[in-house]
């Protein structure tokens, strides 16, 4: 499920809010960093995307493959709210890198 | 228009490679691919392209289904005898949802072209057509137990300069789909936007290992000056 708008949450003091949200609690691997890759897809470098997420392989993969990816993480925290293994986790999207990384 | 929830769904082991960013498959998504022949190198190369997300493919094949097509991948025991083009739309519908195949007819007006023509004579002639009307072409031609595969982006060396002869040796099925495969892959990559450069290159797949190299202009060609051969 994704949803766009303001988090629910304040988050760093020196942060704009994020422009987008993604909830991807509801699949698994590789639909995990699949859906956030696509909301990263519709937001501007020095954006933010809020991802709500859960403890286990998203929590371990998605923050770590945005940042080898060029993106990086500003927030990673516990999200209570929305139950006991909910995190959220903002990803500030990196710079668009050449197209030519994609040849082998 | 931006990839639908069913879509990221289908595409989310590609979505995931590095370097492959949504953009990249709605590219794929609005690509008109022409690919001529559908047969043994064909036939496995039109099922990667409907399989990673090529919108149109529009399939050119004359010939009908022979006993021996098995191993085209696309066609069954109960489709000897008919037309190829259709069988193969049909194996391709069932394949996947998102791309649409139908027949070649002139005026289609294809993006790109995938030229897996069992006769060097034919896959000139049809890679000289799309370098006349402009659009990126790839030409996969099956030697024995290995082949070629070259790319030629707009303003690249054309098929004549960067081919070489083959051995004539009646092809393997293993190493028609291997080319066939190679050819569909290197087609994604110009029809995704990650050849940007006018060069060209050849890949020769020797004894299963492919050999890749950038493709030099025959001096004198006229491809040089976009006219025709």
């Amino acid at each position: 499920m994704e949803t766009g708008g303001a988090p629910a949450r304040s988050g760093p003091a020196d942060r704009e809010p994020p422009a987008r949200r993604v909830d991807i609690r509801d699949v698994s691997c590789p639909l995990t960093w699949a859906r956030t890759r696509v909301a990263l897809g519709q937001i501007l470098a020095g954006e933010t995307l809020e991802v709500l997420l859960l403890a286990g392989e998203a929590l371990d993969n998605v923050p770590r493959t945005a940042e080898e990816e060029g993106h990086s993480v500003a927030l990673r925290e516990p999200w209570p709210d929305a139950g006991g293994r909910a995190w959220r986790v903002w990803l500030v999207k990196g710079a668009p890198r050449p197209a030519s990384e994609l040849l082998p | 228009m931006a990839l639908s929830a069913a879509e990221v769904e289908r595409y989310a082991r590609q979505l995931i490679l590095p370097g492959f960013v949504p953009l990249t498959q709605e590219f794929l998504r609005v690509a008109r691919v022409h690919v001529v022949g559908a047969g043994e190198v064909g036939g496995p190369a039109l099922l990667y392209l409907a399989a990673a997300g090529v919108g149109n493919l529009l399939v050119d094949d004359g010939m009908d289904v022979a006993p021996e097509d098995s191993a085209s991948w696309l066609y069954g025991a109960d489709q000897v005898g008919q037309p190829r083009v259709l069988s193969a739309i049909e194996a391709l519908r069932a394949t996947s949802s998102f791309s649409k195949a139908r027949p070649y007819s002139s005026g289609a007006e294809p993006t790109a072209a995938l030229i897996c023509a069992a006769w060097s004579g034919t896959a000139r002639e049809a890679a000289e057509r799309a370098r006349l009307a402009g659009i990126p072409h790839v030409v996969a031609v099956v030697d024995g137990e290995g082949g070629q595969v070259v790319s030629v982006p707009p303003g690249a060396p054309c098929y004549s300069c960067a081919s070489r002869p083959g051995s004539g040796a009646v092809s393997r099925p293993g190493a028609a789909a291997a080319v066939g495969a190679l050819g569909a892959l290197e087609l994604l990559l110009i029809v995704a936007g990650a050849v940007t450069g006018p060069g060209g290159r050849r890949i020769d797949l020797v004894l299963g290992e492919p050999q890749a190299r950038a493709t030099a202009r025959v001096p004198g060609c006229p491809c040089g000056t976009g006219r025709s051969l």
